[in-house]
């Protein structure tokens, strides 16, 4: 018994760390639900573009655009990994902003039309993202300090995973206190609850949407780099991305942080526990929990009522 | 209509508009002039095929106002369903098109019956939940449906009319198998949403609360609309395994319930009947079109889908009605917007 829950262990913190990684992508993916009522099918486009514009900053032989920039591998990986983590989710932040500014026409409308254009959006940023870095898979090659393993017992497990999950829960904590102590994060907060009534008490709502996009992109990017090693960089990535964002949203609530936060656990943890003793139907195991947990609990575990429903 | 009497005339006018008999020409002599416009027998049997599938999601999205993201599951179902039922049961044209029907109808009805209380968005996201466990049962379920590999050698049956058969061998005869399921459909779909029940539907896709306050029982009729859209897509799944002579894996997949939404979309479902048919006639030339020229056409196509979204939600269909009413061959009647709805619907 005793061997077998540390045969377990691995796995755990295996669940750990993917569910930490899912609660940060789709606490990016409801503040756009939130502010914008826009359920943004695009968002593992942009994780999966987050993920290749790492690449091309942590690559050994480049694919930088310009010569005048090949100096820049000179860097030590360490900084250029730090870099990668500012710039690439900057960058997707402006490709976000762009997304907003098409969707701003939907707005008002029916909710699905929102949908539609970005699911279009996702077909489009995915063969993009094919026809400039092709359909090969790339890995995103890590600083030694945060690659390699360790032995814990008998069992090697892999450093990074470890850093995957710290590094997440310090973003998710990073953003609840963004959103809970600086008047920024307060200011969104109402957005979400009611954004008429933010334009009417005299803030540029257009901007505040805008912003709160490329916010939303910019952590979407963020999880991209940090699942790269784990699940690969391929342009197909996104879709697989999206769809746990989804499960993980509507089974925690639409509007609830920590609802969203457990959530994210719960469904990594049920993917790495089914895929250790069932690999084959690990994402199935995740559909399943969906349908059980909304035929009960229609608004998942804390959510509130939202345009959604309409 | 002289040469008919009054009372007939007015009946045909309830069953046939001028619009279905224009596509009924169209499509109807379509494998005589395909070649001679440059194009293939086959990509007639595609674009039936998808047309039917295409009409069974708008019953659901266009009329009845619920969006389902997986459609495409209950074409790959009624696709297995077909080759299983002539594997094992009957190779027998009509027994395995009707097994193909009922087992999708049986499944749909399944997902429905748990699905039929929602609405909105989250109708979306349980449909996709479902559809992607369809799809992960049909990839592991090597056994019956041969996995990734799919399920190959599924026959095309002649069609055995009693007196006479004829074989579908050829896309040609083929074809003409599709279209007559495509006539049969189009007859009996523009009866139904004409009818009190498609009123119904309609409503209930403006108001789901005040259908119910009227005493309708709001969760039967979606239940119905959903069943009978997953039976439609079965039958076109059927054909689809005909025409691929297999049934595979990939057309399960949430892209192409995601591009069946696109088409019916592009081509204005919302606003118009006929707007699948457009739709699907548009993506199908723009895939051999635009890909004629450019590997990346989904690209392409992609970005004329989000314009349209952004410019004209309406899709084919409204700029069709937009020129029409612009040269002034009929008074500008207000088309029903469905962007007028607002996104916090008042009187429930």
């Amino acid at each position: 018994m005793f061997d077998f829950l540390i045969g377990l262990l691995p796995h755990l913190l295996n669940g750990v760390a993917l569910g930490l990684l899912f609660a940060l992508l789709s606490l990016g993916f409801m503040l756009i639900i939130g502010v914008m009522e826009v359920i943004n099918l695009a968002h593992g486009s942009l994780f999966a573009l987050g993920a290749y514009f790492a690449v091309m900053l942590m690559g050994q032989d480049g694919g930088l655009p310009f010569a005048f920039m090949q100096s820049y591998y000179d860097l030590p990986a360490i900084p250029r990994y730090i870099i990668a983590l500012i710039v690439a989710p900057a960058l997707v932040g402006v490709v976000g902003m762009g997304l907003e500014i098409c969707l701003r026409r939907t707005y008002g409308k029916d909710p699905l039309y929102g949908l539609l254009l970005t699911f279009g959006a996702a077909l489009v940023l995915e063969e993009v993202i094919r026809e400039i870095w092709g359909p090969a898979e790339y890995f995103l090659p890590l600083p030694k300090a945060i690659s390699g393993g360790f032995f814990f017992g008998d069992l090697i497990y892999s450093n990074y995973r470890i850093f995957a999950a710290i590094f997440a829960m310090a973003m998710i904590g990073l953003l609840w206190a963004f959103l809970n102590r600086t008047p920024y994060g307060a200011v969104i907060k109402a957005g979400a609850h009611d954004s008429e009534m933010v334009r009417v008490l005299g803030y540029n709502l257009s901007r505040l949407r805008l912003y709160v996009f490329a916010f939303g992109a910019a952590l979407a990017a963020i999880a991209g780099i940090i699942m790269a090693p784990i699940w690969g960089v391929r342009p197909h990535v996104g879709v697989d991305a999206v769809i746990p964002a989804f499960v993980v949203i509507v089974l925690g609530g639409v509007g609830s942080f920590w609802g969203a936060v457990s959530a994210g656990l719960l469904v990594g943890m049920m993917v790495a526990l089914t895929a250790a003793f069932l690999t084959e139907w690990s994402l199935l195991s995740m559909y399943l929990l969906l349908l059980v947990v909304v035929t009960f609990r229609s608004r998942g575990f804390a959510g509130k009522a939202s345009a959604l429903e309409q | 209509m002289s040469i008919l009497p009054q009372a007939l005339s007015a009946r045909l006018a309830n069953w046939f508009t001028a619009p279905m008999l224009v596509s009924f020409l169209v499509f109807g002599t379509m494998p005589f002039w395909i070649d001679a416009v440059g194009l293939y027998q086959y990509l007639g049997v595609e674009v039936m095929i998808w047309v039917i599938f295409a009409l069974a999601v708008n019953l659901l999205l266009g009329y009845t106002g619920l969006p389902s993201f997986g459609h495409g599951a209950f074409l790959g179902i009624g696709a297995y369903a077909y080759g299983l039922t002539q594997f094992n049961v009957a190779a027998n044209l009509w027994i395995s098109l009707l097994g193909a029907v009922v087992v999708t109808a049986a499944l749909g009805g399944l997902v429905a019956a748990l699905i039929s209380h929602r609405r909105g968005i989250y109708f979306a996201l349980m449909t996709i939940a479902c559809a992607q466990i369809f799809y992960f049962v049909a990839s592991k379920w090597t056994d019956m449906t041969g996995g990734e590999d799919g399920l190959l050698n599924i026959l095309r049956l002649p069609v055995d009319l009693g007196l006479t058969e004829f074989s579908i061998k050829s896309n040609f005869n083929l074809y003409y198998l599709c279209f007559a399921a495509y006539v049969i459909i189009v007859v009996l779909m523009w009866r139904l949403v004409h009818s009190p029940f498609g009123q119904i539907i309609r409503a209930i896709k403006q108001n789901d609360s005040r259908v119910a306050f009227l005493g309708y029982n709001v969760w039967l009729y979606k239940w119905l609309i959903f069943t009978l859209s997953c039976a439609i897509s079965g039958l076109a799944g059927a054909l689809f395994a005909m025409a691929q002579e297999g049934a595979y894996i990939n057309i399960m997949s949430l892209q192409w319930s995601g591009i069946v939404i696109l088409m019916v979309l592009i081509g204005g479902g919302f606003i118009n009947f006929w707007g699948p048919v457009l739709g699907v006639i548009f993506y199908f030339l723009a895939r051999d079109i635009l890909g004629a020229y450019t590997d990346t056409w989904l690209l392409w196509f992609g970005l004329i889908f989000v314009i349209m979204v952004m410019f004209k939600p309406e899709g084919l269909a409204g700029i069709w009605h937009d020129a029409q009413s612009m040269f002034g061959r009929r008074k500008a009647k207000p088309q029903p917007d469905p962007s007028a709805k607002p996104s916090h619907a008042g009187g429930d």
